[in-house]
């Protein structure tokens, strides 16, 4: 901290800190919406599956259900 | 009070354990204790017949000084400030590798499920597995203290040290136990325990780095209390909420 | 899986205005400070990202708790949320408390009681993480996951204490740990807006995160619970 009277000019590092803040909650965002599509798709065809009851094509379906 | 209800009631005496021999006492607490000490005294003869997992400890530990030697260029200036810190990363590398086999190896050979049987308060099968783990650990000590003390010409041998090291592994071998169990029963369990372990872990050994520094240096001993307090704090506590908690991570 | 409920739906767009608002006054309305300069402005969301962090933390050891106690799956779900959101804020709490400290302190990194606690808590939820995609039993990894949050909440605390008394006996010469040796400011009036709204908004933003998250963790339960119905 050698220049005390004049505020030495850090604005970049303020961009970086938000644009990180807003990044890292986009992926995260992202992550949320992905996993849980995911999901949604799973159940939807696990349901399927149910209701067909043990039709031969289980071993088929299931590499689709397994992600 | 608790054992001998539990026994009673949540197991039929059906299996034969080298632990069922000792529940048959009728006092509970001395009950809990022969338990205990059946499930070390298995641990130890079996590991005095095989030798395997306390010869690789040892050589281990020696191969950790070894590299830290021309690791760290061990001269007589550095040694002073960084003995403390070879000698618990070697205990706490060495602490790992015997944490993780002497559960495996109850795990693969079925051991696990047979105490788990017998009809003995869980706890009694932690306290058995936490004595024998801080027993390998403190003949693992044993050997790299006079080894360490020949090769750099530091005496090790102080009273106050001596302390620090058996707090310190208790600590260590306490949580590390109840880890270890966890961790043998994931898929990734050999790489898991170091992973599991060494955070939680943090707190022991840097109080015990320090202690030990204290110690060496010859520090006042004023300065060295609040560490060795806080090995205590950890000790006690960490003991305490395996002995809760164990219950669950073995339970079927 | 029943449709998002309307209360969650309005409290996403709260959440998102709330954020607004607060970049806004962080950015903006905020006076800058005289000596840090426009950095300072980071210390705004710094605060908020580790408060939410420090709640999900609480959260996380109280549910593993309220799990070994009740035995109640739904308390496993809240666990996990209350992780993973904790360790998402408390990733950018360090991030953000190392670009400020980069033009204040000279360094990336310090050894600060609280800056190493909160790097320490990230790790113990990455072992955790690791932990439970080791176990397949649902039971079993909800377990195992308690207990494992029930120590790290534990041991926390405790490596704070050890990091502050390290400090305490040796005192560092670079970098002062202690934020009252550089850095330190007085706030105010406009920061201490800027510093109290964005408080309130990364609590909001906590709710709404949490509550998005659990439900992903019902149905990700039931979808777990499915399969297993299909295989057999």
């Amino acid at each position: 901290m050698f220049f005390q009277e004049t505020p030495p000019d850090t604005s970049i590092y303020m961009i970086a800190g938000y644009a990180v803040f807003f990044i890292v909650m986009a992926v995260y965002l992202l992550s949320l919406f992905i996993r849980s599509r995911n999901l949604k798709r799973d159940l939807t065809v696990l349901e399927d599956m149910q209701k067909e009851g043990n039709k031969p094509m289980k071993t088929k379906q299931k590499s689709v259900t397994q992600k | 009070m608790d054992t001998e209800e539990r026994s009673a009631g949540d197991r039929p005496l059906t299996i034969k354990t080298p632990a069922q021999i000792s529940s048959a006492a009728p006092r509970p607490l001395s009950n809990f204790l022969k338990a205990t000490l059946a499930v070390t005294w298995k641990d130890l003869a079996a590991e005095f017949r095989s030798r395997e997992l306390f010869s690789a400890m040892l050589v281990f530990s020696l191969l950790v000084i070894l590299i830290f030697n021309f690791a760290l260029e061990l001269d007589i200036k550095t040694r002073q400030s960084v003995t403390s810190g070879v000698l618990w990363v070697t205990f706490a590398f060495a602490g790992t590798l015997g944490l993780n086999r002497s559960m495996a190896v109850e795990k693969d050979r079925g051991c696990l499920d047979g105490l788990l049987l017998a009809p003995v308060d869980r706890a009694a099968i932690y306290f058995g597995k936490v004595i024998s783990n801080l027993a390998f650990m403190l003949i693992v000590e044993a050997f790299v203290l006079p080894v360490y003390s020949f090769l750099y010409n530091v005496n090790l041998f102080k009273a106050g040290l001596l302390l620090v090291i058996l707090l310190g592994s208790i600590g260590y071998t306490a949580v590390g136990t109840l880890l270890s169990s966890m961790a043998v029963q994931t898929r990734t369990r050999d790489v898991l325990l170091p992973i599991l372990l060494f955070p939680v872990a943090v707190p022991v050994l840097i109080a015990a780095v320090k202690a030990s520094g204290g110690f060496l240096t010859g520090d006042d001993f004023a300065n060295i209390l609040p560490w060795v307090n806080l090995l205590i704090v950890y000790d006690v506590i960490f003991i305490a909420i395996a002995f809760m908690v164990f219950d669950y991570v073995v339970e079927e | 899986m029943e449709p998002k409920p309307i209360a969650l739906k309005v409290l996403d767009v709260i959440s998102i205005i709330l954020l607004g608002v607060a970049t806004y006054l962080a950015l903006v309305f905020a006076p800058t400070e005289a000596v840090m300069g426009q950095v300072q402005r980071v210390f705004y969301f710094h605060i908020g990202t580790a408060w939410v962090g420090l709640l999900g933390f609480l959260l996380a050891a109280g549910t593993g708790v309220a799990y070994l106690v009740t035995k109640d799956a739904k308390w496993d779900i809240i666990e996990v949320a209350a992780v993973e959101i904790s360790l998402v804020f408390f990733l950018i709490t360090i991030i953000l408390g190392s670009i400020w400290a980069r033009p204040v302190w000279n360094t990336w990194w310090t050894w600060d009681p609280r800056l190493t606690t909160a790097a320490i808590t990230e790790l113990i939820y990455i072992a955790y993480f690791m932990l439970r995609e080791g176990i397949e039993d649902p039971d079993r990894r909800a377990r195992f996951g308690a207990v494992y949050t029930l120590i790290g909440g534990v041991s926390a605390p405790i490596t704070f204490m050890v990091i502050r008394l390290f400090r305490t006996i040796h005192p560092v010469i670079i970098g002062s740990g202690d934020p009252g040796a550089q850095g330190t400011f007085a706030m105010t009036g406009g920061m201490k807006v800027a510093f109290f709204f964005a408080l309130f908004t990364f609590t909001v933003v906590f709710v709404d995160l949490f509550w998005n998250r659990i439900r992903m963790g019902n149905l990700a339960a039931k979808v777990e619970q499915l399969k297993l119905n299909v295989m057999q």
